[in-house]
């Protein structure tokens, strides 16, 4: 059985694909993900969450279009599926719902959802 | 634009999934094209380097395992091995039974020899220690080695020889009584050692300084176990001292326990320098052989030409002269290398410093029967196979009509056999952790698997047998499958192997090997009993001994009487050395007509009452009495062996004394005994003389009980003891106790040799059961027709069995005149032993026979009462 937890790591790649959008493949995404965490990572890393994550079925992929700096290579491109939304938003519930138990933190914080 | 670096490209490609190729170097290239603009072309570089090997991942890996997988055969064969055993669980069972018993008796033999052959293999220098030893030959005594030595022969051989680097001396002090303020306790086990002890043997230190301990006059190193009786801490004994008598020792050093696998063991050392710093003359004192001498030799020495040397050796400190070479005739030297002392010394006597002294050839002896054992264990294993083939001949017809190799099929049973015989390893593991402790109790060892672990090359040792146990085994059945022709098997014609030479062959192999080890058995058992019960010519049962020390001997007397009072006590005597052992031998001269005679027979000094005691049967003359005053020291009872060494017609009377009673003062034999058996059975009977000296001093007070309540008895003799007895322990021992440490080597062997023949026994049994049962089934049909002809039930059985039997009187046959011949060697060891009677042949068969018939009755009685119709109705 395949594991459809989704780690810290996953779902960060998860929610870069969908900002993304149409851009989502592995070198835009690992560019994405070293902008915004300004952590750096390897296209191989990124790739390896890709492919993981597609093998649970969060992603979808397709080929996509070449262009001249690509070699005229063609691109793969990631678009989150049905489940993959529900993880994430599984995932943010869970999150919020220990925030709230969090004595220190509950109602005080307004979290806009 | 410069390209991205081609050589980590192509390595990209090399490694990655032709699917991924695309997209990844698509990727790569904008990363790399993306930092050129950015940064630098170097940076650009590097980066596409670094990404290339962060593509080292699982998932982007090209699948190099090929669609031809080299292991699928093994599986297959894994299998189908697995399948047989389940499928053939009696057989299975037999199999892996038998070896398992076989491997796990030969791992105890193994444990066993190991240990016996550690003996003081812990000192470094060990191969150049020897024991000096002397070869006595008195008149009057046979001659005999002795494990004894002189004090003088020590320091001389060192200021003597070049090649003598070293000496020690190891002089046995008895049970001590030692004290430390209120503390005080009997120690045994004590001993007087050169200075140099130490620096020949290795035994550790656990405080003081090896070099100096044993230096100076009343130093003294204690045990571990020994300190703590009188200490509370190490700490506190180092340094410390501590009382013996009126001597104040001083504690230089304290001892690691001695181990288990030492000849020497010792609780306390005493500097040898307490002796000769009072008296220098002790290192050059000759005549008298009371202790140990060791020697540590140059290492290219050869300790045969040093021995050499030692005849002259003799002369020149013992003799008169040079001339004078009368000395050899009572002495001879020679060097027992320290590796022989625990296992080659039974023929050497008074050996008292020997602990756990045992026959070396009982060694060899355990080896065979192990060797034995797997033998009959593999036999089982290679006549099941090959009998079992015809079940597997469809298999290896249809393997190789599809193409199977000879040296496949060959591969695949021996794979098989191989498996089994590891299995067979590790249950043998586990059998022997539970078996060990059992087998301990049995022959009084300390035996532990843990040594394999230790030791895991012993482990290794035994892996690789198993192994080769497999490989050979599995060679003759595999040759026998694979030598089938496809096209008979597949044709169903039938192969024409029930009736193999080399089968019945294994079979009388394996029913002579058990056939020796009954007979074997036999013999020992009897041996052994006829020692146990001969008449030794003395009562041994009911007497207790006890240690004496010279309080006791003071107040012997009153001790006596009051012990007599009791109901319990039927006898009080007292002597200077234990029956069982070859009493001293010491000068003994006669005045005849022709002159005086003298001799070197075995003496003991004892009590008035020691022949009545022990009812020693006097044939001639008169018992030691007090009614005679010269009896004290004055009149001797001798054996008829010594009558007829002096040529005496008439000893009564004749004029006798001590070696060094002058010619003219001599006292006379006033009794003959009969010749009992002082020494223990491996011996014959020695000449032997009896006088009384109660002012010599006894070592031992024999105390003869009767009732049935030995511990009542006892408690009252303790009670008798206590009243008048303040500084020495009461300290007790049966005599028959004593007597079954003498025949220990012995008992120990026959409990082995038994257990292992009952083993044998089995294994045989389960295969002889398996092949009946195969047997029997390939006859079913012969024994339809048969009984469809009118043959009756014991008729079949007899057509069934007949071959077997055969089998069984054939192995008889051939194994007899071998065995014979074996235990008539083991036999001569015992200077008594029982004769080798024909009718323990004769019932070692009958019984193997017995066996067989049981054996294979089951399945041959079970095939004559069935009905005809079961076996013919399919044709």
């Amino acid at each position: 059985m395949i594991e459809t937890k989704l780690g810290d790591f996953e779902e960060v790649i998860l929610l870069l694909v969908g900002i993304l959008g149409t851009e989502a493949y592995a070198f835009k995404i690992a560019e994405e993900f070293e902008t915004q965490t300004e952590r750096s990572v390897s296209i191989g890393a990124v790739h390896s969450t890709l492919t993981r994550l597609g093998d649970k079925g969060f992603l979808e992929s397709k080929m996509g279009d070449a262009s001249a700096e690509r070699g005229g290579r063609r691109k793969r491109i990631y678009e989150i599926t049905a489940s993959g939304k529900r993880a994430l938003e599984n995932s943010r519930d869970f999150k919020v719902s220990l925030w709230n138990q969090f004595p220190a933190f509950a109602n005080k914080l307004n979290f806009n959802i | 634009m410069p390209s991205p670096p081609s050589l980590a490209q192509k390595l990209l490609e090399w490694f990655i999934k032709d699917e991924l190729a695309e997209e990844v170097l698509g990727d790569l290239d904008e990363k790399y094209y993306y930092l050129i603009k950015n940064k630098s072309t170097t940076r650009a570089k590097l980066n596409y380097w670094y990404q290339v090997f962060n593509y080292l991942r699982p998932f982007a890996l090209k699948n190099y395992r090929s669609n031809s997988k080299s292991t699928t055969m093994y599986k297959h064969n894994l299998k189908i091995a697995y399948r047989h055993l389940l499928k053939n669980r009696g057989y299975s069972f037999i199999n892996i039974f038998s070896l398992t018993v076989g491997i796990a008796a030969c791992m105890a033999i193994y444990l066993f020899i190991m240990d016996e052959t550690s003996f003081d293999s812990m000192h470094s220098k060990k191969d150049h220690i020897y024991r000096l030893d002397e070869v006595q030959n008195f008149t009057g005594t046979k001659e005999q080695k002795v494990a004894l030595s002189m004090p003088g022969m020590g320091p001389n051989m060192l200021s003597d020889f070049p090649e003598v680097i070293n000496y020690t001396r190891f002089h046995q002090r008895g049970k001590r009584l030692l004290s430390k303020d209120e503390i005080s306790h009997t120690v045994e086990q004590t001993f007087n050692v050169d200075s140099t002890f130490l620096k020949i043997f290795d035994f550790p230190l656990v405080s003081g300084d090896r070099e100096t301990a044993l230096n100076e006059p009343n130093a003294v190193l204690l045990t571990e176990e020994t300190a703590l009786k009188f200490f509370n801490t190490i700490e506190e004994a180092q340094g410390g001292s501590i009382k013996m008598g009126d001597n104040l020792l001083k504690i230089t050093g304290i001892l690691e326990d001695v181990p288990e696998t030492s000849h020497m063991q010792f609780n306390v050392l005493f500097s040898m320098t307490t002796v000769t710093s009072e008296n220098p003359d002790f290192n050059d004192q000759w005549g008298s052989n009371f202790l140990n001498t060791y020697l540590l030799l140059e290492d290219n020495v050869d300790a045969e030409a040093l021995e050499a040397k030692l005849d002259d050796f003799l002369v020149r400190h013992m003799g008169e002269n040079s001339e004078d070479r009368e000395v050899l005739d009572y002495y001879q030297l020679f060097l027992q290398p320290l590796a022989e002392v625990h296992l080659n010394s039974s023929d050497i006597e008074h050996d008292y410093n020997n602990y756990r002294k045992f026959n070396g050839r009982y060694i060899d002896t355990f080896a065979m029967v192990g060797i034995f054992i797997l033998i009959i264990a593999s036999i089982n294993f290679m006549n099941l196979s090959t009998a079992r083939a015809s079940q597997r001949w469809k298999e290896v017809g249809v393997r190789k009509a599809v193409g199977a190799q000879k040296i496949q099929l060959f591969n695949q049973f021996i794979l098989e056999s191989i498996l089994l015989a590891l299995l067979a390893l590790v249950l043998a593991f586990a059998i022997n952790i539970l078996a060990i402790p059992w087998l301990n109790d049995a022959i009084n060892r300390k035996l532990t698997m843990w040594f394999f672990i230790d030791q895991p090359q012993y482990l290794a040792v035994i892996f690789g047998i198993t192994l080769g146990l497999g490989l050979l085994t599995g060679l003759y059945p595999s040759l026998y499958l694979t030598a089938f022709k496809a096209i008979n098997v597949l044709k169903g014609n039938k192969q024409k192997g029930n009736k193999s030479v080399f089968r019945s062959g294994l079979v009388v192999l394996q029913f002579g090997l058990a056939l020796a080890m009954i007979v074997s058995t036999l013999i020992v058992l009897n041996q052994l009993n006829y020692m146990k019960n001969k008449d030794v010519g003395f009562d041994k049962d009911q007497i207790v001994l006890i240690d004496m020390n010279g309080e006791v001997n003071e107040k012997f007397e009153l001790i006596k009487s009051e012990l007599l009072d009791l109901t319990t006590i039927a006898g009080v005597t007292a002597s200077g050395q234990r029956l069982g052992n070859n009493f001293h031998q010491w000068g003994f001269k006669v005045k005849t007509d022709t002159g005086v005679f003298q001799m070197t027979p075995s003496n003991v000094f004892v009590e008035y009452d020691y022949l009545d005691v022990y009812n020693i049967k006097v044939k001639e003359g008169r018992s030691f009495s007090k009614e005679y005053s010269t009896d004290e020291g004055m009149a001797y009872i001798i054996n008829e062996k010594l009558v007829k060494e002096l040529g005496l017609k008439d000893p009564i009377g004749t004029p006798a004394g001590h070696g060094w009673y002058p010619d003219d003062s001599l006292g006379s034999i006033i009794g003959v005994t009969e010749d009992f058996n002082f020494n223990s059975l491996h011996h014959k009977v020695n000449t032997l003389s009896m006088v009384v000296h109660s002012d010599w001093g006894f070592d031992e007070m024999s105390v003869k009980i009767k009732g049935d309540d030995p511990q009542a008895a006892i408690a009252q003799i303790e009670n008798v003891w206590d009243r008048h007895i303040k500084d020495w322990p009461f300290d007790y021992m049966f005599l028959d106790e004593h007597f079954a440490t003498l025949y220990q080597s012995d008992n120990q062997m026959s409990a082995v040799v038994s257990i292992m023949t009952v083993l044998a026994i089995l294994i045989a049994c389960m295969g002889l059961f398996g092949l009946s049962s195969i047997m029997v089934m390939q006859k079913i049909k012969e024994v339809g027709i048969r009984k469809v002809l009118g043959a009756n039930a014991f008729q079949i059985t007899f057509l069934l069995s007949r071959n077997f039997l055969l089998l069984v009187v054939l192995a008889f046959i051939i194994a007899s005149p071998i065995t014979y011949y074996l235990l008539d060697d083991w036999l001569q060891n015992f200077a008594f032993h029982v004769d080798i009677n024909f009718v323990i042949f004769i019932a070692g068969a009958l019984i193997s026979l017995a066996i067989a018939l049981v054996t294979i009755g089951y399945h041959t009685i079970k095939a004559s009462y069935r009905n005809p119709v079961e076996a013919l109705r399919y044709e």
